[in-house]
C-alpha cells in the first residue's frame, strides 16, 4: 500500500471514528428512550391495577407516573444552603460565564467549517492557504477555551449542587434518561475536536482535505446536538412538559425535551452563538490590528476582522426574526408570560434590548462605511452615507419607542393619561417591526454598496440591473413603512399579522439583491484594489463595540429569559421558596450584566494571549501576498 | 468621599505597597538620571492610575446592590485610566485601549439601565388566610378587587395587577380596548343574555361544541345561569371562546387564558367567589350569594382539582420567618422586635435602651477600626449584616454580650436583611433620618 493510500485509509478511519463517536450516545441510550423504560421494576410487577396514571401538563396525554412529585421547598439549609451572599447571584455568574464560553466553543467550529470550506472552494491558492491558516488558528484558540468551558461547567454544577440541591435534584431526576447521553456527547465532542485539530496537517490536499472538512461537519453536528440537549433543560424550566401537574415524570423523555419553547430556543441560540462567535473573533482581529507593528500584519488582521464581522452579521440579520418567533411561541404557550416580558415587569429590559439591537446594526453599518474608505473607487458612495444615517436613526427611534409600559399612578398623572402626550400611542408592534425592518434593509443596502465599492459592472444589462435594484429597494422601504403606518388603523390581532409581509420584504431584499448584485459584478472592472490594512482605527473600535454590545445583549436576554419565570424554579410546577424569589431592579441587572461581560472579556483576552503564544510560529509566507490582492471572502469580498 | 478613599486604600494597600517597593527599587538600581526621572514619573502615573482604579472598584462594590445612577462613573474612571496607562505603556497600549473602550461601553449600558425607571418584581403574593364565607357582599367585592388589581380602589389605575393577573389581558371599563381578551364591562348581563344564547355556546348540549374542550370535565355540562357562565369561563376557558380572542392559528377554538384555579394563578374557590362578587357589585348589581358562587364553581371544577387556600405554601415556611422582605423597613424592625431594645432614628416607637443607638452610618466605620474588633467586615453594610447575623462578633462597650438573639440570620429573609442594612447604613449621627421604604 502506497503512502498516499495509507493516508487516505487513515483519514477515512478517523472520519468513521468521529461518526462512531457521534452515534455512540444514541446507540447506548436507545433502550432508555423507550416509553416507560424508566418505570421502577416494582411498579411494573404490580400490574396495571396499581399503576398510577397522570396527565401531561402540556401534551395532555396520559402516562404512567414513574417519578416523584416536584419537591415543595422550604427556605432553610436543607433546600437552600447558602454562603453569606445571594446564592442566585453566584449561580447567575457561574451560569453566564459557562454560557459565554460554551457559545464561543460551539460557534468557533462552525466558523472554522465555513472558513475551511471557503478555502477549499477558492481557486486562488494563496487565498486558499490564508483561509486554511485562519481556520486553523481559531480552532487552536477554541481548544484553550474548550478547557475553560469544561472547568466552568464543573463550577456551574458544583454551584447548583451546593446552593440549590433540591432544585437540581429534581431536574436531574427528570432528565435522568438522557443524562448519560449528555455526558457521552461531551466525550464525543472532545474526541472529535482533537481528531479534527491534530489531523489538520495530515489532511491538507485533495480528497484528504474533503475528509477533514467532513470531520468539521461531524464535529458541529455533535456540538449542535449537545446544545439542543442543554437547551432542553431551560425549555423545561420555562414551559414544562412530560410531567403531570405535580411535576411527576410520566416516562416519555421526548415530551420532556420537546417542550413548547425548545425549537425556537434552539434556532435562536444557534444564530446567537454564531453572531457572538463572529463578534469575539472580530474583536480579536481588532486587537491584533491595533497592536500590529507592520503593514503586513495590519493587512492580515484587517482582513480577518472583515471576515469575522461579515459572518457574524450574516447570522445577526436573521436573529431578530428568530427572536420574534420565540416571542410568538411564548405568547402562544402562556399569554401572561409574554405580557410580563413585553408589556409588564420586564418591559424596560426589552427597551434596553431594542437599544442594543440598534447599536449592533449602527456599529455594523459604521464599520462598512469606514471600510469603503480602503477601496479606491468607492468615493462615489460616501456622499450618500448621510442619508443612510438618517434612515437608520429614524428606524432606531421608532424601534425603541415603547407602547405600553407599567406606570405608577404618579407617572400616569404626570403623563396625563395612559399614552405619552407627544408620542401618543406610537410604538405599536407593526411600527416597531417597521423600524427594525428598515434598519436591516439599510444594512443590506450598505453591504451591497460595499460589495460593489471598487467595481464597475460590465454586463450588458447593468443599467437595467441598477434601475431594477433601486426600484426594488425603494418599493421595499415603501411597503415596510406603509404597513407600519397601516397598523395604526386596524385591530391589534390583525396588526400582528403584518409582521409577515414586512419580514418577507426584508428577506426578499436579502435573498434577491445579493445574488443580483453578485451577477452584475461578475467580471466587473476593478477601479482599484482593496487596500487591506488602510482602514481607519475608528473602524476597529466599531468591531469592539459590536463584540461588547453583543456580549452584553446575550447577558441581558439570558437574564430576561430566566427571570420571566418569576417565582418558579420550573414554571407552574416547582415554586421558588428561597429568599430570592423576587425580580431584581433594572439597575441591578444592568450592573450584574456589565460585571459578567467585563469578566468574560478579561478572561478571553487571557485566552487570546495564550493562543497567540503558539501562533507566533505561523509561516510568514502565508501573510505574504496580503495587501496587493483583492481577496474574495464572504459575499464577494 | 472620605469613606470611599478609605475603602479604596483598604482594598488596594498591597498594590500600593508593591508600587512603593518598585519606586524604591528604581531609585536604588537606576543610576542614569534621565532614566531615573522617567521611571519615577511612570511610577507616579502608575500610582495615580492604581488609585483611580481602586476608587472605582470601591465605588462599584459599595453600591452594587443599589440602583445607583453614579455607578457608571466608576467604569468611566477605569476607562480614563486605561487610556492614560496606554500612553505611558506603549507596548500594551492596544490591550489597554481596548479594555478601556469595553469598560466605557459597559459603563454606558450600566448607566442606561440605572437611569431607566427602577421596576422591581416583589415577592410572590403573600397568602392571607381569610374567612370569605362570613363576609358581606361589599367586603367580598373588596377582596375581589384586591385579587384582581392588587388593592382597593386600584381598578382604574393603569398597570395595577393583583394575584389574579386579570388586567394583563382584560380591560374593565367602557372605552378601554381589550386587545388580548374581551373587555369585562357589563359581563354579568352579557353572560346571561348574549353568551348563553349564542348557538356556538351550545347551551345544554356540550357535545355539539366546536372548541378544544367540550366540557370542563366529563359530565360537567354547560352553564345555565350568568354566574355559571362566569365560573365556566374561569375554570374551562377553552370550552367557549369569544370570536377574535382565540389562540392564533386555532380559528378561535382554543383560548389563551389559563384555567384560573390551576397554576400559575391558582385561585381558590373562595378567592374566585370574591373576584366574581366584585364583577357584579361594581356594576351596581346584586351579586349571587357566596354559597351560590361556590356551587357554580363546584359544577365545573372536580373535587381533586380544587386548590386549597395556601396550598402552594410549604408547611412552616411563613411561620419560620419573622419578615420576608415584602414589608417596609419600619415593619421589619417592629416584627423582628428590634425596636424593643434599640433606638433607631426615623423608626416610630424605636426607643429601646438595652442596646446601642443604631446610627450605623457613623458607628460602623469607627467600630471596624477599633483594635478590639475581630470581625471580617470591611464596609458599613458588611458590619451591619455581621452585627445582625452574628451579634457576638463585636459587642459595643457598655452593653452585655448574648443579650441579642442570634437567630436573625434564619428568621429574616435576605430581602428583609437587605432592607435593614440599606436603612441603617444611611442613619448618621446629627443628620436627618433616611426615608422609610
Amino acid at each position: 500500500m502506497g503512502r498516499v493510500a495509507g493516508k487516505k485509509l487513515f483519514s477515512i478511519m478517523a472520519l468513521c471514528a468521529m461518526i462512531g463517536l457521534l452515534l455512540l450516545p444514541i446507540v447506548v441510550s436507545l433502550p432508555s428512550l423507550a416509553i416507560g423504560a424508566d418505570a421502577p421494576d416494582a411498579v411494573k410487577k404490580e400490574g396495571a391495577a396499581t399503576v398510577e396514571k397522570g396527565r401531561d401538563v402540556y401534551y395532555k396525554t396520559e402516562g404512567i407516573v414513574v417519578g416523584a412529585p416536584a419537591p415543595k421547598t422550604v427556605d432553610g439549609p436543607r433546600d437552600y444552603p447558602r454562603y453569606n451572599f445571594e446564592s442566585r447571584v453566584l449561580l447567575w455568574f457561574a451560569n453566564q460565564q459557562h454560557l459565554y464560553y460554551g457559545s464561543f466553543v460551539l460557534a468557533v467550529p462552525i466558523f472554522c467549517m465555513v472558513i475551511e470550506f471557503m478555502g477549499v472552494v477558492t481557486k486562488d491558492k494563496a487565498m486558499s492557504k490564508r483561509y486554511d491558516q485562519l481556520a486553523h488558528d481559531f480552532i487552536k484558540i477554541s481548544l484553550t477555551a474548550y478547557s475553560l468551558t469544561a472547568i466552568l461547567g464543573g463550577i456551574l454544577i458544583f454551584t447548583f449542587l451546593t446552593l440549590y440541591p433540591a432544585f437540581f435534584g429534581y431536574l436531574s431526576s427528570i432528565f435522568r434518561p438522557v443524562m448519560h447521553i449528555y455526558a457521552l456527547m461531551f466525550v464525543a465532542e472532545s474526541g472529535t475536536l482533537y481528531i479534527y485539530y491534530y489531523g489538520w496537517d495530515k489532511m491538507t490536499d485533495g480528497f484528504l482535505k474533503w475528509i477533514h472538512l467532513s470531520m468539521s461537519v461531524v464535529l458541529n453536528v455533535i456540538g449542535t446536538l449537545l446544545m439542543f440537549l442543554a437547551n432542553s433543560w431551560i425549555g423545561f424550566m420555562m414551559s414544562p412538559a412530560g410531567v403531570d401537574e405535580q411535576g411527576r415524570y410520566l416516562g416519555n423523555i421526548w415530551h420532556v425535551i420537546h417542550t413548547a419553547l425548545w425549537n425556537p430556543l434552539n434556532v435562536h441560540r444557534i444564530l446567537g452563538n454564531m453572531a457572538f462567535g463572529g463578534g469575539v473573533v472580530a474583536a480579536y482581529a481588532a486587537y491584533k490590528f491595533l497592536a500590529s507593528k507592520t503593514d503586513e500584519d495590519r493587512a492580515h488582521y484587517d482582513w480577518m476582522g472583515y471576515i469575522a464581522m461579515a459572518l457574524g452579521v450574516a447570522f445577526l440579520i436573521p436573529l431578530p426574526f428568530a427572536g420574534y418567533w420565540l416571542m410568538r411561541e411564548v405568547y402562544a404557550y402562556r399569554q401572561q408570560m409574554g405580557i410580563t416580558l413585553m408589556g409588564g415587569l420586564l418591559a424596560w429590559l426589552f427597551i434596553i434590548q431594542a437599544t442594543m439591537i440598534g447599536i449592533l446594526f449602527l456599529s455594523t453599518n459604521y464599520y462598512l462605511w469606514q471600510a469603503l474608505g480602503r477601496m479606491r473607487g468607492a468615493e462615489k458612495y460616501q456622499r450618500y452615507i448621510k442619508y443612510l444615517v438618517f434612515v437608520l436613526c429614524c428606524g432606531f427611534l421608532v424601534f425603541i419607542t415603547p407602547h405600553t409600559i407599567v406606570m405608577t399612578p404618579a407617572e400616569l398623572k404626570a403623563m396625563g393619561g395612559q399614552q405619552h402626550p407627544v408620542l401618543g400611542n406610537y410604538g405599536v408592534m407593526s411600527a416597531k417591526n417597521g423600524g427594525i425592518n428598515v434598519i436591516i434593509t439599510t444594512t443590506i443596502l450598505s453591504f451591497v454598496w460595499y460589495m460593489r465599492g471598487n467595481k464597475v459592472s460590465t454586463v450588458s444589462w447593468s443599467k437595467f440591473g441598477n434601475i431594477f435594484m433601486g426600484v426594488f429597494f425603494g418599493c421595499a422601504y415603501v411597503n415596510i413603512i406603509w404597513l407600519a403606518i397601516y397598523g395604526y388603523y386596524i385591530p391589534a390581532n390583525v396588526r400582528v399579522g403584518l409582521s409577515v409581509p414586512q419580514v418577507a420584504t426584508t428577506l426578499s431584499c436579502l435573498f434577491f439583491m445579493f445574488p443580483l448584485n453578485a451577477a452584475m459584478m461578475k467580471g466587473a472592472k476593478q477601479m482599484g484594489a482593496i487596500e487591506w490594512g488602510k482602514i481607519s482605527v475608528r473602524s476597529q473600535y466599531a468591531l469592539i463595540m459590536l463584540a461588547t454590545a453583543f456580549t452584553w445583549m446575550m447577558g441581558l436576554m439570558g437574564y430576561i429569559r430566566s427571570s420571566v419565570r418569576l417565582f418558579w424554579h420550573v414554571n407552574e410546577i416547582m415554586r421558588d421558596n428561597s429568599p430570592w424569589a423576587y425580580t431584581h431592579t433594572v439597575g441591578f441587572a444592568a450592573n450584574m450584566i456589565s460585571f459578567n461581560v467585563l469578566f468574560f472579556w478579561v478572561s478571553i483576552l487571557f485566552v487570546f494571549w495564550l493562543g497567540s503564544l503558539g501562533m507566533k510560529k505561523a509561516p510568514v509566507e502565508i501573510k505574504a501576498g496580503v495587501p496587493g490582492g483583492a481577496p474574495q471572502p464572504a459575499g464577494g469580498h | 468621599m472620605g469613606d470611599l478613599i478609605r475603602e479604596a486604600l483598604s482594598i488596594g494597600w498591597p498594590l500600593f505597597a508593591l508600587l512603593a517597593g518598585l519606586f524604591v527599587y528604581s531609585l536604588i538600581s537606576i543610576s542614569d538620571p534621565v532614566a531615573k526621572k522617567r521611571a519615577t514619573f511612570k511610577l507616579f502615573i502608575g500610582m495615580m492610575a492604581a488609585f483611580m482604579l481602586l476608587l472605582a472598584i470601591a465605588h462599584y462594590k459599595g453600591s452594587f446592590y443599589e440602583a445607583n445612577r453614579m455607578l457608571p462613573v466608576s467604569l468611566v474612571l477605569v476607562t480614563a485610566l486605561c487610556f492614560m496607562m496606554g500612553i505611558y505603556f506603549p507596548n500594551h497600549a492596544a490591550m489597554l485601549k481596548i479594555g478601556g473602550f469595553m469598560f466605557l461601553v459597559a459603563a454606558g449600558l450600566s448607566g442606561y439601565g440605572n437611569w431607566l425607571p427602577q421596576v422591581e418584581g416583589g415577592f410572590p403574593p403573600k397568602e392571607e388566610k381569610l374567612d370569605f364565607s362570613s363576609m358581606t357582599a361589599q367586603q367580598l367585592a373588596d377582596e375581589g378587587e384586591k385579587i384582581i388589581f392588587g388593592g382597593i380602589g386600584k381598578n382604574k389605575e393603569q398597570g395595577a395587577v393583583g394575584k389574579g393577573q386579570c388586567p394583563l389581558c382584560h380591560a374593565f371599563h367602557a372605552g378601554m380596548l381589550g386587545e388580548r381578551a374581551p373587555n369585562l364591562m357589563g359581563l354579568p348581563e352579557r353572560a346571561g343574555k348574549d353568551r348563553l344564547a349564542d348557538p356556538k355556546y351550545s347551551k345544554g348540549n356540550p357535545q355539539a361544541r366546536d372548541y378544544e374542550q367540550k366540557e370542563s370535565f366529563p359530565g360537567s355540562g354547560t352553564a345555565e345561569t350568568a354566574q355559571e357562565y362566569i365560573a365556566e369561563s374561569h375554570s374551562c376557558p377553552s370550552c367557549y371562546v369569544v370570536v377574535g380572542y382565540g389562540v392564533k392559528g386555532t380559528n378561535d377554538k382554543t383560548s389563551p387564558m389559563p384555567p384560573i384555579h390551576k397554576p400559575p394563578i391558582s385561585l381558590s374557590l373562595p378567592e374566585l367567589a370574591a373576584v366574581d362578587t366584585w364583577l357584579w357589585v361594581r356594576e351596581g348589581r346584586d351579586a349571587p350569594s357566596y354559597e351560590e358562587i361556590i356551587k357554580s364553581y363546584e359544577k365545573f371544577i372536580p373535587e381533586a382539582d380544587r386548590p386549597k387556600q395556601q396550598e402552594d405554601k410549604p408547611a412552616g415556611a411563613a411561620s419560620a420567618l419573622l419578615a420576608d422582605g415584602t414589608e417596609t423597613v419600619d415593619q421589619i424592625f417592629t416584627k423582628a422586635q428590634c425596636i424593643m431594645c434599640h433606638t433607631i432614628p426615623g423608626i416610630p416607637g424605636a426607643l429601646g435602651k438595652q442596646g446601642p443607638v443604631l446610627e450605623e452610618g457613623t458607628n460602623a466605620p469607627n467600630r471596624i477600626k477599633d483594635p478590639a474588633y475581630k470581625g471580617t467586615a470591611h464596609s458599613t453594610p458588611e458590619y451591619i449584616m455581621e452585627s445582625v447575623v452574628s451579634p457576638s462578633t463585636y459587642v459595643v462597650k457598655g452593653f452585655p454580650d448574648n443579650l441579642m438573639p442570634k437567630v436573625f440570620g434564619q428568621k429574616l429573609s435576605a430581602g428583609a436583611l437587605k432592607k435593614i442594612v440599606d436603612y441603617l447604613s444611611q442613619v448618621k449621627a446629627g443628620s436627618p433620618p433616611p426615608k422609610i421604604s
